[in-house]
């Protein structure tokens, strides 16, 4: 698509997620990293219904922004005083971590500029994927969706059992 | 010019390699174990992007179904890391990777 | 626009998925089991409750033998759409993963430290068998969606296992190692499967292979993605560049599950290993192949020998048996991956008949090592020193299992190195290169595994007191049991090895 519009909102949301996240990683504070990466989660969203894939977008905003990063955000609240001034979070090998970062970028831009290797098709995906998605689930995904539903539980149990607060080892009676 | 303004599937796969990248840099450089994490996150992010993209210009539905259990186990694992983080933070008052070090060689 | 399926489709579906759960017993049993469990935890008041909780895990997990011997009658094939595969080693994985649950169980009941150290042992039991059944899929995967799952699903699990001793600090500087390490791999393999997706527009590893084998591929990508999946694959292995976390994980985590993860962690790992590697990634000659000079089997080969030196010589130094049994775990994902690389099949049989060994074995020496350190609080090797006289049964029990470990006649330990190395030496010329660091590291490894029953049987106790540390008639029998079995297992291999050959049969292999 060569709509200059369509463009120009494109780089905008590639902007923010690009530049967000490099925030993210570059901050030396804990707090402006876990509030720099919701924008990095809504630009990424974004990208989502660029992609047709309007409901990976919403559950993106829905499951990233309001769970996980509020999951991430309280682990800072928990984990530092607001108050205190030490937030900051030291670089460790910050030279060969620079190197590996632009080897890294390096390598797969280079890979994916040279290759035609992607499977190309003349059917792309096209509006709204929400009731492929619904058919899907309940069709060829049903064991994934019932493998996810023990990870779940078997997360939940032992997440709950390591932030339970219980004082002492065996008085229990 | 022609490149630029016609957004293909390379545009996408180039915002997940610089996500890919920089959680990767996350990780190796940071010694905040909840910054590891976001590092974490950004590239669970690259792969859903290249997921969704390889899906999107595919036209196949393995890319989407893919990107959401992704997601789905993402939150898992940010639950359970956050937990254990904690649990961390009750014993040793850091949550810092390199000073978390009781056992020697 | 997406048209509703018709009714006929919609009825097929239905009928797909119902004749798919016939093949799926043991799993949904497995399911049953972990939720009956967390209920019963809710249940059950009073003093026992640990205790009957254990033995309930121990009966639940036996009755899926049942289920899963009734497997044998059934043909070999793909259900849920792809997702799953049975065949004859899938089945085989799964008694292997049951039965090292049940171990952990057993070795769980004989650990006193639990009864000090946790107050809720409820979760622990059904995390174990949450544990259960994602190595079970995982070695039943042949989607990689499944994969990915059924992985994540095992990693969650054992993070919050090895970090169970919650007040304890090296229990829960182990969980955090884990997890750090543990997201970061699987986010690369992630990244690895979203290009293999890439050039394949398929998820299911059959169709994968058809696909590059149709269309070929462009090596750079496929060498990139190689190398993605390689960590994800690695890190549950833990060979050498993914190995980092297995010492302080091994050394922290509570000592049945620093077991359970060395045999069944690592067990399940090569089984998702050989699995993606022998049918969905290409090998043979092909134009693409020798583009950079490496592929999957030079990079296989490069992490095997890495192990064996890294895994065997590290251990040398270490002072805590616990860490030194998991360095030598790094070195058998060595020895292991050798059997994988022979890519034929007795090389496969090689490999699951050196898991069963290292089953037996490993699982038996983290056994005596609980009941010592029940005794005498510690697992550092001078705390060993003239333990022999005390315990003798302990001692010679495990000198037997370090021996088997070492690889020496008459150990069931000694068969597995045989055929690994045999299958390489039947491959050619640098295949007995392999071989020869293989048998070198070992005889490096004589030294590490002897110090222990040097010092319980050959050195004086640093604080003398001659009151003999009697572990309990039931752990007395256990050892011995676990003792015969591996010089009976040495002696005649017969049975094992045989089960080991009718279970390298894996559905939709071409390679041999």
């Amino acid at each position: 698509m060569s709509n200059p519009t369509y463009t120009a909102i494109f780089y905008l949301f590639a902007a923010i997620t690009v530049f967000s996240a490099a925030f993210v990683v570059f901050s030396r504070n804990v707090i402006y990293s876990a509030f720099s990466l919701l924008f990095t989660f809504f630009g990424i969203a974004a990208l989502y219904v660029f992609l047709s894939a309007d409901f990976i977008a919403v559950t993106q905003v829905v499951v990233y922004v309001g769970g996980i990063l509020v999951l991430l955000l309280f682990g800072v609240m928990f984990t530092n005083n607001i108050m205190d001034t030490d937030l900051k979070t030291d670089v460790l090998h910050a030279i060969p971590g620079t190197f590996l970062f632009l080897g890294i970028l390096a390598a797969l831009l280079f890979t994916f500029y040279t290759t035609n290797g992607w499977m190309p098709s003349d059917t792309q995906l096209q509006g709204s994927v929400v009731e492929r998605i619904g058919f899907e689930t309940m069709s060829r995904y049903v064991l994934p969706f019932e493998m996810a539903s023990i990870l779940l539980l078997a997360a939940l149990i032992g997440a709950a059992f390591l932030a339970r607060y219980d004082n002492g080892g065996t008085n229990e009676h | 010019m022609e490149q630029l303004t016609t957004i293909g599937i390379n545009h996408y796969l180039t915002i997940s390699a610089i996500l890919f990248a920089l959680g990767l840099y996350a990780v190796m450089t940071r010694k905040n174990a909840i910054v590891v994490l976001m590092g974490v996150e950004l590239i669970l992010n690259a792969a859903n992007i290249n997921f969704l993209a390889f899906s999107h210009y595919n036209g196949g539905m393995e890319g989407v179904m893919f990107s959401l259990f992704v997601i789905v186990l993402a939150a898992a694992e940010a639950a359970v890391a956050l937990a254990i983080i904690i649990n961390i933070y009750k014993i040793f008052k850091s949550v810092d990777v390199s000073s978390i070090d009781s056992m020697k060689e | 626009m997406f048209e509703l399926p018709s009714g006929a489709e919609i009825q097929s579906i239905i009928s797909i998925l119902k004749s798919g759960l016939g093949f799926f017993i043991p799993e949904i049993y497995l399911s049953i089991l972990f939720m009956g469990l967390i209920i019963l935890d809710l249940a059950l008041k009073g003093r026992n409750k640990s205790g009957i909780l254990g033995w309930a895990t121990l009966i639940g997990l036996g009755g899926s033998f049942y289920f899963i011997a009734q497997q044998h009658a059934m043909q070999a094939g793909e259900h849920f759409f792809g997702m799953y595969v049975l065949d004859e080693y899938a089945i085989f994985f799964k008694y292997f993963f049951v039965a090292s649950g049940m171990f952990a169980v057993v070795a769980t009941l004989a650990d006193r430290k639990f009864d000090a150290e946790v107050k809720s042992i409820g979760e622990y039991y059904a995390l174990v068998v949450a544990m259960v059944i994602g190595m079970v899929m995982m070695a039943a995967a042949s989607d990689l969606l499944m994969i990915f799952l059924a992985m994540e699903l095992v990693s969650l699990s054992a993070y919050i296992l090895s970090g169970y001793f919650k007040r304890d600090a090296r229990s829960s500087e182990a969980a955090l190692k884990y997890l750090v390490y543990g997201a970061v791999s699987s986010g690369l393999m992630l990244y690895g499967f979203s290009l293999i997706y890439g050039m394949t527009a398929e998820t299911n590893i059959l169709k994968i292979s058809m696909e590059l084998a149709d269309h070929g591929y462009d090596p750079l990508v496929m060498i990139l993605a190689t190398l993605l999946i390689m960590a994800g694959f690695g890190y549950k292995i833990g060979a050498f560049p993914f190995h980092f976390w297995s010492p302080d994980v091994y050394e922290g985590a509570p000592t049945p599950i620093t077991a359970y993860l060395s045999v069944a962690s690592k067990a399940a790992g090569f089984a998702l290993l050989l699995r993606f590697f022998y049918i969905a990634v290409p090998h043979g000659v092909s134009p693409y192949e020798d583009i950079l000079g490496i592929d999957w089997l030079t990079l296989l080969v490069i992490m095997s020998v890495a192990s064996m030196i890294y895994g065997n010589v590290v251990a040398i130094w270490q002072k805590n048996v616990k860490r030194l049994l998991a360095y030598s775990s790094i070195a058998h994902a060595g020895y292991l991956l050798l059997g994988v690389i022979v890519m034929d099949e007795i090389g496969t049989q090689a490999v699951l008949f050196y898991l069963l060994s290292y089953f037996l074995m490993n699982y038996a020496a983290f056994y005596v090592v609980v009941l010592i350190s029940n005794r005498t609080g510690s697992e550092t090797l001078d705390d060993y020193r003239g333990l022999g006289s005390k315990m003798p049964l302990a001692g010679a029990a495990l000198t037997v299992f370090l021996i088997s470990l070492v690889g020496l006649p008459p150990t069931v330990g000694f068969i597995g190195k045989l055929m690994i190395f045999s299958a390489l030496l039947s491959k050619g010329a640098l295949y007995i290169w392999l071989a020869l660091i293989g048998v070198l590291t070992s005889v490096i490894s004589l030294y590490y595994y002897m110090l222990i029953p040097l010092n319980m049987f050959l050195r004086e106790s640093l604080e003398p007191n001659e009151k003999s540390l009697n572990p309990g008639f039931l752990a007395q029998l256990m050892m011995a049991v676990l003792m015969i079995l591996t010089i009976w297992f040495g002696l005649f291999f017969e049975p094992l090895s045989e089960f080991a050959r009718y279970s390298s049969a894996m559905f939709g292999l071409s390679l041999y």
